[in-house]
């Protein structure tokens, strides 16, 4: 009875969502429940191809990036938002059949430690156990993590399909919160994704009047790779980049308000400064002239973390990073508001259409 | 041999009761995907209600069922509840404060809340939450090597519901002590090995479920019980043993105070686990089930 009270309950207040917000969960949901580390995007690429309009013609690069271009001439904008997820790969199975792991990206191991865990296998997926420390050990950190996936041999394990290279993550789920709220693992960078997504689907292609191109990326979780790839294709060719990318939120109680202070529901945000790059003052106030043109909800802040766009500056294309704020980045727990990720698909397709 | 004949000994060579695997298995995942924080149980002994037939729930919130008739009385009990939080605030803002109820089984207890999914149990049903956590990306450069590397405690336990008030916590049904605990999502891997939090409670408190369904012919009188509160304050056992003793002989199925039968002699057995009193909690369904078999024994006193 109490299931079908909260079903009935959370309901009744999706009932309410706009049908904006619908259609930017409608997208959001199946990206975050594709998994895909760094390296092993190929579910997460498939899922957006089958999210594209269908006038959108798809390319796969070398690098694994895929691309969709729309719309000729100069100067070329182009849109990036990474594909690829936090999580490990499989380094070595020891002859109890365990396996040793490699992070890919940087997040705090604690938060896998004693959780479900899915090896990714050719076979399928593999479950199995991130094992705890033994109790004796107490502090935040634990030592470098294993995986039990239920065997007592390196044989067992390797029938099972499990080999060095697998990635590992844990099991995932869209799950709305209160209001317009809803949390996940992996909204970074699958809500950037979703935003370039909306924006195809929703832009006006005969306003153009230059080509833009939207890429979907590889690896940006262990050095921007996939990025670098893109911008060495394009060269000088391009003129502006836009990173579709997290904005790593304060927002919290145990977040110090220093800077990043980008509370969540308050709209997309500028990524003027972080540890990549820095957005040219000038084109901070074109992006705002343009939010405020279209009456879009735009945050002007400075956080953490790099960015794709910043692989295009040495060929001297200008960075004007854009995001959204996010809570607890890099957890199982991730916390967007979806009118953010409206907001930011919203400033997409006005600087495609009108910068 | 007439065909007859060899009807009537082929019945007489199956065991008066036969467990189904799937039944106990099926039940230890359900058991597991339930929560019964200590002294918060009613939940799931609503449930337990539903599944036992002739059961009754005791003024102290125990389910239990007396099966067969005369002497020797005997007790066979599973522990229900789980070590778990309350809510103990609401923040202006919307964020739920916590209040552990039991003691941590180990220090690292209260860790596992740290940027996972909760869920709370409001007057208006389950509420999805989360554990906040840091950002990674925030404490970068902020955070020296040589920094000290302190345990998450239940002090530093916030829990984010997406509301963004208390008056926002409060409309989805939330209030002060509220149960909360994380979100249950039990794990089957390798053989039949489960994993959840107290999987090796739920996974006894199924298998005396399943061999009370499969009408046992008793000695004398059992009682089973499903007893709650075994991790804080008065257990639910002694008010079993209070209400519906004295008993000749008690099985209690957790490790623990052997105390907790009152004047009986108690026996334990409990399943065995690996990563014990975790989130991955693990036990074998295998053992479930042969657990099942050895209580219907243990009741017919074979």
């Amino acid at each position: 009875m109490s299931t079908l009270v909260a079903t009935l309950l959370w309901g009744s207040l999706w009932a309410q969502d706009s049908a904006r917000v619908a259609e930017a969960q409608a997208v959001l949901a199946p990206l975050v429940e594709a998994y895909g580390v760094s390296g092993a995007e190929g579910p997460v690429r498939e899922a957006v191809k089958r999210l594209l309009p269908a006038w959108a013609q798809a390319e796969t690069d070398t690098a694994g990036n895929l691309w969709v271009r729309v719309g000729n001439g100069d100067p070329v904008v182009v849109f990036i938002a990474h594909l690829d997820e936090i999580g490990f790969t499989v380094t070595g199975i020891r002859d109890d059949g365990s396996l040793e792991l490699q992070t890919r990206g940087g997040f705090f191991s604690s938060l896998f430690e004693g959780q479900p865990a899915l090896v990714h296998t050719p076979k399928g997926d593999v479950p199995g156990v991130f094992m705890p420390r033994d109790s004796g050990l107490v502090r935040h950190t634990p030592p470098p993590l294993r995986v039990d996936v239920g065997t007592t041999s390196r044989a067992a394990t390797m029938a099972r399909g499990v080999s060095p290279g697998s990635t590992v993550t844990m099991a995932k789920q869209f799950v709305r919160l209160a209001g317009t709220r809803a949390t996940g693992r992996s909204f970074d960078d699958r809500v950037g994704c979703t935003a370039q997504l909306l924006a195809l689907r929703h832009l006006d292609r005969a306003a153009l009047k230059h080509q833009v191109i939207f890429v979907f990326s590889t690896r940006e979780e262990i050095g921007l790779e996939g990025a670098h790839a893109a911008a060495a294709a394009l060269g000088k060719t391009a003129q502006r980049v836009h990173a579709i990318d997290t904005f790593v939120s304060a927002d919290s109680p145990l977040e110090l308000s220093n800077f990043a202070v980008a509370p969540i529901g308050q709209g997309a945000v500028a990524r003027a400064l972080d540890n990549s790059s820095i957005t040219p003052p000038a084109y901070v106030d074109s992006l705002v002239r343009v939010a405020r043109a279209r009456g879009v909800k735009l945050q002007v802040g400075t956080t953490n973390g790099g960015n794709d766009g910043s692989m295009f500056t040495s060929y001297g294309v200008v960075d004007v990073a854009m995001g959204w704020p996010l809570r607890y980045s890099h957890s199982p727990a991730e916390v967007v508001d979806l009118r953010d990720v409206v907001s930011l698909a919203d400033m997409i397709q006005a600087v495609a259409e009108t910068w | 041999m007439t065909g007859l004949r060899l009807v009537l000994l082929s019945l007489s060579i199956i065991p008066s009761f036969q467990l189904s695997a799937q039944t106990v298995d099926d039940l230890a995942i359900r058991f597991a995907g339930m929560t019964a924080v200590t002294g918060l149980e009613q939940a799931m002994t609503d449930t337990l209600l539903t599944l036992v037939p002739g059961s009754i729930r005791d003024r102290a919130g125990n389910v239990t069922v007396s099966l067969g008739s005369g002497t020797p009385k005997r007790l066979v009990a599973c522990a229900l509840d789980e070590v778990g939080y309350v809510v103990g605030n609401i923040t202006p803002d919307g964020y739920l404060t916590l209040r552990r109820v039991g003691a941590p089984p180990t220090p690292l207890f209260d860790q596992q809340l740290e940027g996972e999914r909760v869920t709370v149990f409001g007057a208006r049903g389950a509420v999805p939450g989360i554990g906040a956590v840091r950002s990674t990306h925030l404490t970068r450069g902020r955070i020296g090597p040589s920094s000290p590397d302190p345990v998450f405690t239940v002090d530093n336990a916030y829990v984010d519901l997406g509301a963004a008030s208390a008056a926002d916590a409060r409309a989805l049904g939330i209030d002060l002590l509220s149960p909360v605990s994380l979100a249950k999502r039990p794990h089957r891997y390798g053989d039949r090995l489960l994993a959840a939090p107290a999987a090796a409670r739920r996974a006894s408190c199924a298998a005396l479920a399943a061999a009370v369904q499969g009408k046992p012919k008793v000695r004398g009188t059992v009682v089973a019980a499903f007893t709650v509160r075994s991790l804080y304050a008065t257990t639910g056992v002694e008010a079993v043993q209070s209400l519906q003793g004295p008993f000749a002989e008690a099985l209690l199925l957790w490790s623990g105070r052997r105390t907790a039968a009152g004047r009986a002699p108690a026996d334990t057995l409990a399943l065995a686990t690996r990563y014990t009193d975790t989130a991955v909690e693990t036990v074998s369904l295998k053992d479930g089930d042969a657990l099942a078999k050895r209580l219907v024994r243990w009741m017919e006193a074979r």
